[in-house]
């Protein structure tokens, strides 16, 4: 017999269906059942005791605000987003257009009975074309760089040309005809990677509950940090929750400005040109050749809901945010195209000049944002359908209409499949405007010689406020998508959805949107994998250490950096393997599943080495970039970071199989070498391109397959073999923007993503244990089964032999320590395409080498209370001794941290 | 500042639920309404994703007040 506890006076009382009360119980609302007798280890229970015992048990919370929030769980997204190709009016775009990488983690757990603590961890990439300004076709603006190729956005062609307009200001082609129809200026990106880290610390009482949080954003150009307060209240028996949420965020731009679009962009506060600013002013900067804007802004948003039960088969939520923006709003990549027109001209065709204008926004936005949403039982079907709506206002003139309805559909063992359709609608802010025009002769300013330095227009006879982004327009949008779902096993949910987007200006409510020249679609697809941690609290739990990587590991996959593969073993808890041993253990039952994060951070810095010898400027300047060539620039530091995700399952005692997505970024700076020869225009345009800017990738890395296969196993000892395929789901096609017209090409070898090829990734791992002290030994290699990938090259095969020792200073608690001896060759064959070689790390010999590694550990097993069956390790490797193939940056050290979870 | 007619309507709303202390579902008839379908966010981890990349592609910057989010400049 089971007694709930809610907040009515008398406790209800259920005589059967335990364990399915107690699961629905944790599940909606966590917290302990109290037994009035001993549970019975069985329980039959009739489908209609079930019913009664289901509706029972949602007594004691209303709903839960998001169906799949367990009270401990862990998840894992990755999803990708693309738009598709501009239409450029005739001009074929030979930039792919933006598309992100991301990563999502979350975790929460329970700190105590009523404290829950969630960390979310989230990365993004960008990479790709955009529009960043938009002018009349007869302006030439898509064109590329004033040259007549069909190929635009080769250099943001922000065209300070002359052009002509009727006496009505309407734009006339070359052959005098008015021609009124727009394009857009295409400017490519290289990759961008934005991290974010947040947290939120939970207190719940009986009746209400209190999250606060806070968080940080880092990307390149923009920095955002943030805290915030949400609050509950249950009223009304529970029929009805109250939410109150507020947040404050803190964000500065230091944004770069493209240095191919500066000389055409002129600074709008003053009105000069900002390519001859040799000081900063009040937007600008200029350090160290590159021109930098930098402002600051504060966000405050405040939310305010309630949630309402309906009947018994629907319920509806009614909200209300309000925001308040301040400060610097504008987006520093965008840029507006104006044309000069002298005045007092008379003939019917005036002519006038045009520039690009920084877009100037008010640095103040108030929003206010409503929605509602209605959640319907479908009876039969036992299917839920979901409306939501809602309308923004804004203070600058923007509003917006979002339609969105999902209909969930359960289809039988455990699958779940969710059609939805979305529809958006915006009105243009009131400062939009596609381009500008002014009747105006800009004043010349002249140097100290006399010489024209600049020129400066009446900044008082433009609008106060202006911008072309086309985000800022009116337009519609329609999406669709689909989300298939499985519960695998109890705890484990695998997600997958795909939506396709369509934006058009004639999809704007009420019509009198944006021109079809601002048209495009995109698609996004995500995957999603979830443990329910709490659903396993009350199962027998063994534990499993788990393993990471090396600084050699990440070379293997990864070029310029080194890993591979190594492991050890398992099942007792005295025998931890280190983080960054790999395969180090099997599954020890059929049917055992472990989820596993698996992070590793390898950094290199420092000088130059040649073999294990540290080498002058002068002597990387005429050896290190082959025969006949002189390098220029090298690297200062590079940084990569990995997650992998590990998924094992074993179909029986002796054979456990492995799959391993990974997921790698990466960072590196890079230094003019003093001593080279005097590079011709192009080469500095390149060198500046690499010295002036961190380069970043990021993205999917390759994936693993393995399968591992008991092979000797006697108390206290354990062989096995693992046999595993990595398949090139990484990219080897990164490339940089262009610079100056010139197209740079492929970004390095060792800032690809992935090897290109499949690899064949074999080993053999031994571990033993005796009382607190365990061992253990792994061999292990990759072998490119490809002489060349489909960028033309292929990274060098890689073999790899550890051994550690391990003690058990507690029950819970181990320190290991590990020798590494890795070897690598170097790259074969060459990239196939455009390609600027100007450093060491641009040449294939300089790849490879033979590494000797100490690592040092601690691994932590919780095998009691709350977070009872997850493991944690950390260890740290330290180089002792590098001999490079050619001239390699030397490694600074790799830390790896994994945590895993079995059931 | 103007507060738009529709933020009066929905304040209404909220007013007329709160009210409905009257629409009364007793504890056992609240079966149907902790099936998982029935969530208001159903898929909680996408749907953080998906906000992030409207909220980057459209003018609106959500109803969230958890803040963060990063730039979306490009």
């Amino acid at each position: 017999m089971a007694v709930i506890k809610t907040g009515y006076k008398k406790p209800i009382v259920i005589k059967k269906g335990r364990l399915l009360i107690e699961t629905v119980y944790k599940r909606l609302f966590g917290g302990q059942l109290i037994y009035a007798s001993k549970p019975k280890k069985t329980a039959t229970v009739s489908s209609s005791l079930q019913a009664l015992t289901a509706a029972a048990l949602t007594l004691p919370g209303l709903m839960p605000l998001s169906a799949n929030a367990a009270e401990e769980e862990a998840s894992f997204l990755y999803g990708y987003y693309e738009e598709g190709s501009r239409n450029l009016s005739g001009v074929k775009s030979r930039f792919n257009p933006i598309a992100v990488n991301s990563l999502l983690g979350s975790s929460t757990i329970k700190l105590a009975d009523r404290i829950k603590f969630a960390f979310n961890y989230a990365q993004d990439t960008w990479s790709g074309a955009t529009p960043i300004a938009t002018a009349p076709l007869a302006f030439g603006g898509n064109g590329d760089n004033g040259q007549g190729h069909l190929v635009g956005g080769a250099t943001p062609y922000l065209v300070n040309n002359n052009v002509s307009f009727d006496r009505q200001l309407n734009p006339l082609s070359n052959s005098g005809a008015k021609n009124i129809q727009l394009a857009h200026t295409i400017s490519s990106a290289s990759p961008e990677t934005r991290n974010q880290g947040d947290f939120k610390l939970g207190y719940e009482w009986d009746e209400a509950a209190l999250d606060v949080g806070g968080g940080i954003s880092e990307e390149n150009d923009y920095h955002s940090q943030f805290g915030n307060m949400a609050g509950r209240w249950d009223l009304n028996h529970k029929l009805t929750q109250l939410h109150l949420g507020q947040s404050y965020t803190n964000s500065n731009t230091t944004a770069t400005l493209d240095h191919d679009a500066t000389p055409y962009i002129w600074e709008t506060s003053t009105g000069f040109n900002a390519f001859n600013r040799s000081n900063h002013d009040f937007q600008l900067t200029k350090s160290g050749g590159n021109t930098f804007l930098t402002g600051d802004r504060q966000d405050w948003r405040t939310s305010l809901g309630l949630t309402q039960i309906v009947n018994e088969t629907a319920l509806i939520e009614a909200g209300f945010g309000f925001s308040r923006g301040t400060g610097y709003m504008a987006n520093p990549y965008k840029a507006v195209e104006l044309a000069y027109i002298a005045p007092g001209q008379t003939a019917n065709v005036l002519t006038g000049q045009t520039v690009g204008l920084l877009e100037e926004r008010p640095s103040e936005r108030n929003q206010w944002i409503q929605n509602l949403r209605y959640v319907q039982h479908i009876k039969g079907l036992d299917a839920a359908v979901h409306f939501d709506y809602s309308f923004s206002h804004d203070d600058w003139g923007v509003n917006a209409h979002t339609f969105q309805s999902d209909w969930v559909q359960p289809i039988g063992s455990g699958w779940a499949i969710t059609p939805k359709i979305r529809y958006y609608s915006q009105s243009a802010a009131n400062f939009y405007t596609p381009y500008l025009v002014t009747i105006q002769s800009p004043t010349f300013i002249y140097g100290a010689n006399g010489q024209i330095i600049g020129k400066q227009f009446d900044a008082s006879k433009l609008p106060t406020y202006y911008s072309s982004d086309p985000r800022l327009s009116g337009y519609g949008a329609l999406s669709g998508g689909i989300t298939l779902s499985k519960q695998l096993v109890a705890g484990i949910r695998l997600e997958a959805s795909a939506e396709y987007y369509t934006h058009a200006g004639s999809l704007k409510l009420g019509g009198g949107g944006e021109g079809a020249y601002a048209d495009y679609n995109s698609y996004l697809v995500n995957g999603v994998l979830n443990v329910d941690l709490s659903s396993f609290s009350t199962a027998v739990r063994r534990h499993n250490s788990m393993s990471m990587m090396s600084s050699d590991d990440v070379e293997e996959d990864h070029s310029a950096h080194s890993m591979s593969a190594n492991h050890s073993n398992h099942g007792n808890h005295g025998a931890h393997a280190p983080a960054g041993v790999m395969f180090s253990h099997m599954l020890e039952k059929p049917n055992d599943f472990m989820v596993g994060v698996r992070y590793m951070r390898d950094t290199q810095s420092g000088n130059i080495l040649q073999g294990s010898t540290n080498v002058s400027n002068l002597t990387l300047v005429n050896n290190a970039c082959g025969g006949n060539s002189k390098c220029y620039d090298t690297v200062r530091s590079m940084n990569m970071n990995m997650i992998m995700l590990d998924l094992m399952y074993a179909p029986t005692d002796w054979l456990t199989l492995m799959l391993m997505p990974q997921f790698v970024d990466m960072n590196m700076s890079s230094r003019a070498l003093t001593g080279a020869p005097t590079p011709t225009f192009n080469e500095q345009m390149l060198i500046d391109h690499h010295t002036l800017h961190e380069h970043t990738t990021g993205g999917v890395g390759d994936t693993g397959m393995y399968a591992m296969v008991k092979l000797f196993e006697e108390s206290g000892h354990h062989i096995h073999g693992t046999l595993g395929m990595s398949a090139p789901t990484g990219s080897v096609d990164i490339k940089f923007r262009d610079t100056h017209g010139i197209d740079v090409g492929f970004q390095h070898y060792g800032m690809q993503l992935g090897s290109g090829t499949w690899d064949f990734k074999p080993s053999l791992t031994y571990t033993g244990n005796i009382d607190r002290y365990s061992w253990g030994a792994q061999l292990s290699g990759t072998k490119r089964l490809q002489n060349s990938n489909a960028s033309g090259y292929a990274l060098g095969d890689i073999f790899q032999s550890t051994a550690w020792g391990s003690y058990g200073l507690l029950e819970w608690l181990s320190t290991s320590i590990r020798g590494v001896y890795t070897v690598q060759g170097a790259i074969t064959g060459a990239f196939n395409g455009a390609y600027n070689p100007l450093g060491p790390i641009d040449y294939t010999s300089n790849y490879g080498g033979r590494y000797w590694d100490v690592g040092f550990g601690v691994n932590a097993f919780v095998s009691t209370g709350t977070l009872q069956g997850n493991n944690l390790s950390f260890e740290w490797l330290q180089p002792v001794h590098t001999d490079v193939n050619g001239f390699q940056l030397p490694r600074s050290g790799a830390l790896a941290a994994t945590w895993s979870y079995v059931f | 500042m103007k507060i738009p007619t529709s933020l009066w309507l929905v304040a209404s709303l909220v007013l007329v639920l709160s009210a409905s202390g009257c629409s009364s579902v007793a504890p056992w008839q609240r079966g149907i309404l902790a099936k998982s379908q029935m969530a208001l966010d159903i898929y909680p981890v996408q749907s953080t994703f998906k906000s992030h990349i409207y909220t980057s592609r459209e003018a609106v910057t959500g109803n969230s007040s958890a803040g963060g989010g990063g730039c979306g400049c490009n």
